[in-house]
C-alpha cells in the first residue's frame, strides 16, 4: 500500500514553470489563502464594516493580493512572474508591518485580520508562505536557461 | 451519532496528511491509494454537510448564516480540488497538496464548531 515512485528530480535543470513541483504546492496555499482571505474579507465589510474598518480593509487588501500571487504564479510567464516577485514582497512586508501595528496599538484591531499577530491565527503560515514565494522566484530569476 | 462525524473527520484528515508527508518523503507521486483517500475525505465532508442541511432545515440557526454555507459550499471542494492538482503533479509534491487538503479539512471541522458550537468536535 504505498504510490507510485516519482520521477526522479533533476536537480541540474531549472524548473519546468512556476506551477510544477514545489510551485504546485505554493500554487495550491496561495489559492486556499486567496480564497478564505476574499471570502472572510467580503463577509466583514458587507456585514460590519464599521466594527473595525481599518482591520477588515487590510483583510481585503490581502486578499487582493494573494490572488494576485495565485493567479500569477499558476501563469508562471515573465511578466506574470515579475508581477509575482512584487506582489510577493508586498505580502512579506505587509504582515510583518500588519504584525507589527497589531501589537503595538491593538485598539485599531477590534477584529483580527489574516496579517495580525504575524498570522498568529493562520499557524503562521501568512509570515513564512511569502518567504517560500520569493526563494521559489529566486530560480527563475535568469530565465528558463541557466540554473542559479 | 452525528457528533461522530466531525471527530472523524479530524483524525481521517490528518491521518491522510501524515501518510501523503510520508510519500513526499518517499519521493513518491500521487496513485490509486492517495486518490481512493481522498474520495473518502469526499464522502466524510458530504455527510457532515448532510447532517448540518438537516439541522439547518430543523429550524436550528448559527450566528452568522452566510458563513456557515460559505463552508458548506467550501468544504465539499476542498478533496475534489486537493485531489485533482495533486494528480496532474507528477512529482513527490502532488502528496504534498493532498496534505494540505487534509489539513485543512481538519481545521473546517474546528471553524464550523466556532460557526455553530452545536456542532461538536
Amino acid at each position: 500500500m504505498s504510490e507510485p515512485m516519482a520521477p526522479p528530480e533533476q536537480k541540474a535543470s531549472p524548473p519546468d514553470s512556476t506551477r510544477t513541483g514545489p510551485g504546485r504546492l505554493l500554487v495550491a496555499v496561495y489559492g486556499l489563502f486567496a480564497l478564505s482571505a476574499s471570502a472572510r474579507a467580503s463577509v466583514q465589510i458587507a456585514t460590519k464594516f464599521h466594527h473595525a474598518p481599518v482591520a477588515y480593509l487590510l483583510s481585503a487588501f490581502a486578499a487582493v493580493v494573494y490572488i494576485i500571487a495565485t493567479v500569477t504564479l499558476a501563469n508562471g510567464s515573465p511578466t506574470a512572474r515579475r508581477i509575482a516577485l512584487v506582489s510577493c514582497s508586498v505580502e512579506f512586508a505587509g504582515v510583518l508591518a500588519v504584525g507589527t501595528w497589531s501589537i503595538v496599538d491593538p485598539a485599531t484591531f477590534p477584529d483580527a485580520t489574516v496579517w495580525s499577530g504575524y498570522g498568529s491565527g493562520y499557524g503562521f503560515v501568512p509570515l513564512v508562505l511569502p518567504v517560500f514565494g520569493l526563494l521559489w522566484l529566486r530560480r527563475f530569476r535568469r530565465g528558463r536557461s541557466t540554473d542559479r | 451519532m452525528s457528533d461522530a462525524v466531525p471527530t472523524t473527520i479530524i483524525i481521517y484528515g490528518l491521518a491522510l496528511a501524515a501518510y501523503a508527508l510520508l510519500m513526499t518523503a518517499l519521493n513518491r507521486r500521487v496513485g490509486l491509494v492517495l486518490l481512493v483517500a481522498v474520495g473518502v475525505l469526499e464522502i466524510l465532508l458530504l455527510v457532515l454537510v448532510g447532517i448540518i442541511v438537516a439541522r439547518l432545515a430543523g429550524g436550528g440557526r448559527p450566528s452568522s448564516v452566510p458563513t456557515l454555507v460559505g463552508y458548506l459550499i467550501a468544504a465539499p471542494l476542498v478533496p475534489l480540488i486537493a485531489g485533482f492538482w495533486g494528480a496532474v503533479e507528477r512529482s513527490r509534491w502532488g502528496p504534498a497538496v493532498i496534505a494540505v487538503g487534509g489539513l485543512v479539512a481538519a481545521i473546517l471541522m474546528v471553524r464550523f464548531h466556532e460557526i455553530w458550537p452545536v456542532i461538536h468536535v
